[in-house]
């Protein structure tokens, strides 16, 4: 899911990084002055969190595989703007750091794992919740990890080492995704559930009113 | 508010560093099955190749001249901490903007 140097056109990297650039700008701005004495301490436990589980690499036979990305635990523990800032953490110091995803395509990747991954997990935490906190939970890590890959899709598709091959980039991103995404959101559901149980008062309250 | 805090949830820390010493498990593994992304996949079906332009400093959690599952581990130790310090020191700084 991390698209590497090389893959996207410039012009599609630079409109990436200005728009993750815009939402990464307005999460701090909500987020800004809104943080108790709790929040902080678990946005530096659940960012590490994730970047650790995103280490483990899936061993799926066929040579199709995945590891977690975890935008949607983000996004149910922290809320959006707050899930969408870890996100961006844990990305920037794997790009900068151990040169996971290319510097040049940050802002896409942002934008695939910390924005769309995030924000369309919350809408449909926020969405199900109602219908039970299993469900509510394992659709918002499917259905967002597979959004993001549709995004992936997207930028790969609209570039020329691609082909402009987004008729074939985009359904075999989604597809696949999609298909790895059940796993993603089984674990996002076992997280989340384990939580709940356990600590309900981690679970992000702000979520279930907006 | 001090970095304490974060030290105190023993549970998620420990739940933290059995993963990362997973890592190198997983690394053997997922090349045992050829471990390759749908990414890496299109990329090759459609011929679209790689060109780095930077590499890291740990490139692809490894530690250059050690052995790439010792490599892995400490690349994990020392990727899980700076996020955590990184994410816990912006949301500190975020906290204390206004108000305090």
């Amino acid at each position: 899911m991390h698209i590497p140097d090389g893959y996207l056109d410039m012009p599609i990297a630079v409109l990436f990084y200005l728009l993750s650039a815009a939402v990464v700008g307005y999460s701090v701005y909500r987020v800004r002055g809104t943080l108790d004495e709790k929040k902080i301490p678990l946005v530096g436990m659940v960012a590490a969190g994730i970047f650790a589980a995103q280490m483990l690499n899936w061993p799926i036979p066929g040579s199709t595989s995945a590891h977690l990305v975890g935008g949607a635990i983000a996004a149910i523990l922290l809320g959006p703007y707050l899930g969408c800032l870890a996100m961006t953490s844990v990305l920037v110091i794997q790009c900068l750091l151990f040169g996971d995803g290319g510097i040049t395509a940050l802002g896409a990747n942002v934008w695939n794992m910390a924005v769309v991954n995030v924000f369309v997990a919350h809408y449909l935490y926020v969405f199900l919740r109602d219908k039970g906190l299993h469900l509510a939970s394992f659709v918002s890590g499917w259905l967002g990890i597979t959004a993001a890959a549709i995004f992936a899709g997207i930028e790969v598709g609209l570039s020329s080492s691609f082909k402009y091959s987004i008729g074939v980039t985009v359904p075999t991103m989604g597809i696949w995704h999609g298909l790895l995404g059940l796993l993603e959101g089984a674990i996002t559901a076992a997280v989340i559930l384990y939580i709940a149980k356990n600590r309900p008062d981690i679970l992000n309250e702000e979520v279930s009113e907006e | 508010m001090n970095i304490q805090e974060v030290f105190r949830s023993r549970k998620a820390l420990t739940v933290i560093l059995v993963l990362i010493a997973l890592s190198p498990l997983f690394a053997y593994a997922a090349e045992a099955v050829n471990y390759s992304e749908p990414l890496e996949n299109t990329a090759e079906e459609v011929g679209a190749e790689e060109h780095p332009v930077y590499s890291g400093v740990l490139p692809d959690y490894t530690v250059p001249g050690l052995d790439p599952y010792v490599g892995t581990l400490i690349a994990g130790l020392v990727g899980t901490f700076i996020t955590l310090f990184l994410a816990y020191a912006l949301s500190s700084l975020m906290a204390a903007k206004k108000g305090k």
